[in-house]
């Protein structure tokens, strides 16, 4: 399984990134396989461009045969769209579930993710 | 406007980026950029789905906010995305035998890639197919003059000719029925808070045949705009199977700041239907009470005031908006805020904004733009999100630029400066002094002497504490502007609503508080007189009535007129949280009367009796309906600060 997450708004727009954990792409721990999204380097994503992206802000993670994104305690927050009303983002507290396809925003930019086998 | 090559429009994105402080060029920039150029293909095209393109790069702008001031790259690169788009622009260029990409094919090239913000954007605001936009888009042609068809207006005898229709609405109107070749319009419908103009009108068909009636109201862009995706999420689920629908998209021409949209109505052998502002003064008392509490009521109680739950909340969050704004300041550009200066910022203080004066340097924080006045180079900010109509703490802004500087609503201003020109109080007092009055202004009390009631608590010194205390009352769908103005008599005396621009969830009591404030306007104080005198003796009346009594020797017609409100009292009573616990409505009166003083659409008369009214609002909360003494834990502090 590899990942693509694709990033929607902002600076970088359009780029998607590949993950492949048999490339030892993320960090892995049996069946669990994470992902982190930050403004520093060290992040597997890394969005260096968005000022209001804290440095090690959220993760993307595979566990129980599904995706979860979890919040880590950013400045800022992350979001995702609202059903009832698009002009204002839902805040996550903690870990959710998310579905392919999904937008989710870190900070100011908006990704989703995709699986490709 | 044809063919507008893509290096024009690329160089209305940068501009676009740079105003938003995004320092790249994406597919949103590229997209406002197609939107400003009047007459282009892309506005055309949101126009055919009644969004104005104002009103589409105002939700863009929204949804993608603006840019720290930092910058951490050179120069204004390009996307990813708009490098796609780009090459598929190039593509379908290529394949039509050009070497130049012009606007049709950048628009083609988005609809194709589809994952932009502007197309979720648009998408959000209703447009959901794509395929059949993209359809439009390849085949629409745009005619370089614009192609105004000419629609006959009319105008039936019920239309005061005084009051014509200017050029901007009849423009709006044309376009409105630019299917039929003449119409008629029939009367004018009595505008309310909103200042909109309400008209009745007639299409007439090529053989002369007429269809059904509809009411049209013409307003600002923005407001019909917003008022049509009210009535898709609030209202529309919510009505009675009789009543006035919003049908048609709305109608938005690029080259107007005005847009239209009509309600459909249904109406008996062809009578243009009537509000009840018009009707009044023909049915007698007796009947206008029947119908308010056996028609009105129930048609639209079910689905609305009677749906309600309970509901606690600070005074501010439902009231504040009907006051004046509590700043008015001007602009001060590229100057440090001294160091004493006052910060605004939530939760606002506003024992500090009292102190304030004239000249003083205020800087507001993360308050949100809710409206933007082009013409008179102003904005408003408020406390809340977006455009909600119930957002507290208004203050307007003057002395803006906008080539400059752009400011879009639904924006969180981090920081803005300005020196005071108006407070809220003095606003107030001014709106008092107008009305010449026989008592001080500044004085705490202001002297009644009727019946007993020797004075009552002069309300714009005495308002402010009410703000803070808490009200135990319910939430329901409330209409948000319930005026005779907008109640319409349909076919066998059916109940009708029209205007559905304030309809939101609030505070279940304070359709009833409004629609008793324009009674006591439309159709008591014009049989009262016009003196502080005639205002006060009412006032007598409205106290009696308060305690239940049945006041005595009261001149007709005033007394069956009166009689009206002890219905209307007698429907508040279905919707009060609490039997019998009246606070929550004399709140919703003391508002709901210091808005009427504002306005100047209200009589003399009408707004020396709001003056009153606000006063012995506050006294009945101060005297007889103070909550009891086995206050559960929830009311405790209700009216402490208070």
């Amino acid at each position: 399984m590899k990942l693509n997450v694709m990033i929607m708004s902002g600076f970088e727009d359009g780029a998607t990134l590949t993950y492949d954990p048999s490339q030892g792409d993320g960090q892995q721990r049996g069946e669990i396989w994470q992902i982190s999204i930050g403004r520093k380097e060290e992040n597997d994503l890394c969005l260096r461009n968005d000022t209001y992206v804290s440095r090690l802000h959220a993760n993307i993670i595979w566990k129980n045969s599904r995706w979860w994104l979890e919040d880590c305690d950013s400045t800022n927050g992350t979001f995702i769209e609202n059903a009832t009303n698009f002009f204002d983002d839902q805040p996550i507290k903690g870990t959710i579930g998310i579905e392919e396809e999904q937008l989710f925003r870190v900070g100011r930019t908006w990704l989703r993710i995709q699986v490709i086998e | 406007m044809p063919n507008i090559p893509y290096r024009d429009i690329l160089i209305g994105a940068r501009q676009e980026a740079f105003r938003m402080r995004h320092f790249f060029v994406g597919v949103e920039h590229l997209f406002i950029a197609l939107l400003e150029i009047r007459g282009s293909l892309t506005a055309k095209l949101m126009q055919e789905y009644g969004l104005a393109p104002e009103y589409v790069i105002d939700a863009i702008r929204r949804k993608m906010g603006k840019g720290s001031k930092q910058r951490l790259w050179a120069g204004i690169p390009n996307t990813p995305r708009v490098k796609v788009l780009e090459n598929i622009a190039y593509d379908i260029a290529l394949e039509a035998g050009r070497d130049e990409v012009y606007e049709r094919d950048l628009l083609v090239a988005m609809l194709d890639e589809r994952d932009s913000v502007p197309l979720r954007v648009i998408y959000a605001l209703g447009i959901t197919d794509f395929d059949v936009l993209r359809n439009m888009a390849q085949n629409y042609t745009i005619n370089s003059e614009t192609q105004q068809t000419y629609v006959k207006v009319d105008f039936g005898t019920g239309f005061n000719r005084d009051e014509m229709l200017n050029k901007d609405q009849l423009f709006v109107l044309r376009r409105m029925f630019a299917d039929y070749p003449q119409i008629r319009v029939e009367h004018r419908l009595t505008g309310g808070y909103s200042q909109a103009t309400l008209l009745v009108v007639t299409p007439i068909r090529p053989d002369q045949q007429e269809d059904a009636t509809v009411a049209v109201k013409i307003h600002q862009v923005d407001s019909i705009l917003d008022e049509a995706q009210r009535y898709e999420s609030h209202v529309k689920a919510k009505l009675p199977p009789m009543t006035a629908r919003i049908e048609d998209k709305p109608t938005a021409p690029d080259s107007s700041d005005l847009a239209g949209i009509k309600y459909t109505l249904i109406t008996q052998d062809n009578q243009p239907p009537r509000d009840l502002r018009a009707i009044l003064n023909e049915w007698e008392a007796g009947k206008l009470s029947q119908w308010l509490k056996e028609t009105f009521f129930p048609t639209f109680g079910r689905m609305w005031w009677s749906q309600n739950r309970e509901f606690r909340f600070q005074v501010w969050r439902e009231y504040d908006w009907l006051l004046p704004p509590i700043l008015t300041l001007e602009l001060v550009k590229d100057k440090p805020l001294p160091p004493n200066a006052y910060v605004l910022r939530m939760p606002v203080k506003r024992a500090k904004l009292n102190r304030l004066d004239f000249g003083d340097m205020v800087a507001v924080e993360n308050f949100v733009v809710q409206k933007v006045y082009a013409e008179r180079h102003a904005i408003q900010l408020a406390v809340g999100q977006g455009t909600d109509s119930a957002s507290a703490y208004k203050i307007e802004i003057r002395g803006i630029d906008f080539n400059t500087d752009t400011y879009y609503r639904g924006e969180v201003v981090e920081n803005i400066i300005g020196t005071v020109w108006q407070t809220r109080g003095q606003q107030l007092m001014n709106a008092v002094r107008a009305l010449i009055p026989d008592f001080d202004a500044h004085n705490e009390k202001i002297p009644v002497n009727v019946d007993g009631l020797e004075k009552v608590p002069n309300p714009i010194l005495m308002y402010e504490g009410l703000l803070d205390s808490f009200v135990n009352g319910t939430s329901a769908t409330i209409h948000g502007d319930l005026h005779p103005g907008n109640i319409m008599i349909g076919p066998k005396e059916s109940a009708f609503l029209i205007d559905f621009a304030h309809t939101r969830e609030g505070h279940t009591i304070f359709d009833w508080a409004t629609l008793e404030i324009s009674l006591l306007n439309d159709y008591i104080m014009p049989y009262a007189g016009e003196s502080w005198n005639d205002a006060r003796r009412v006032i007598g009346y409205l106290q009696k009535l308060n305690g239940g009594e049945i006041p005595a020797d009261i001149p007709e017609p005033l007394n069956s007129h009166i009689a009206v409100l002890r219905s209307l009292r007698d429907i508040v009573r279905k919707c009060l949280a609490n039997e019998n616990q009246w606070s929550e409505y004399y709140i919703a009166l003391t508002f709901c009367s210091l808005r009427a003083l504002t306005w100047e659409t209200v009589s003399l008369a009408g707004r020396r009796l709001m003056v009153l009214v606000g006063g012995l609002s506050i006294h009945e909360l101060r005297t007889r309906f103070r909550p009891s003494d086995d206050n559960t834990e929830d009311t405790e502090d209700t009216y402490r600060s208070f």
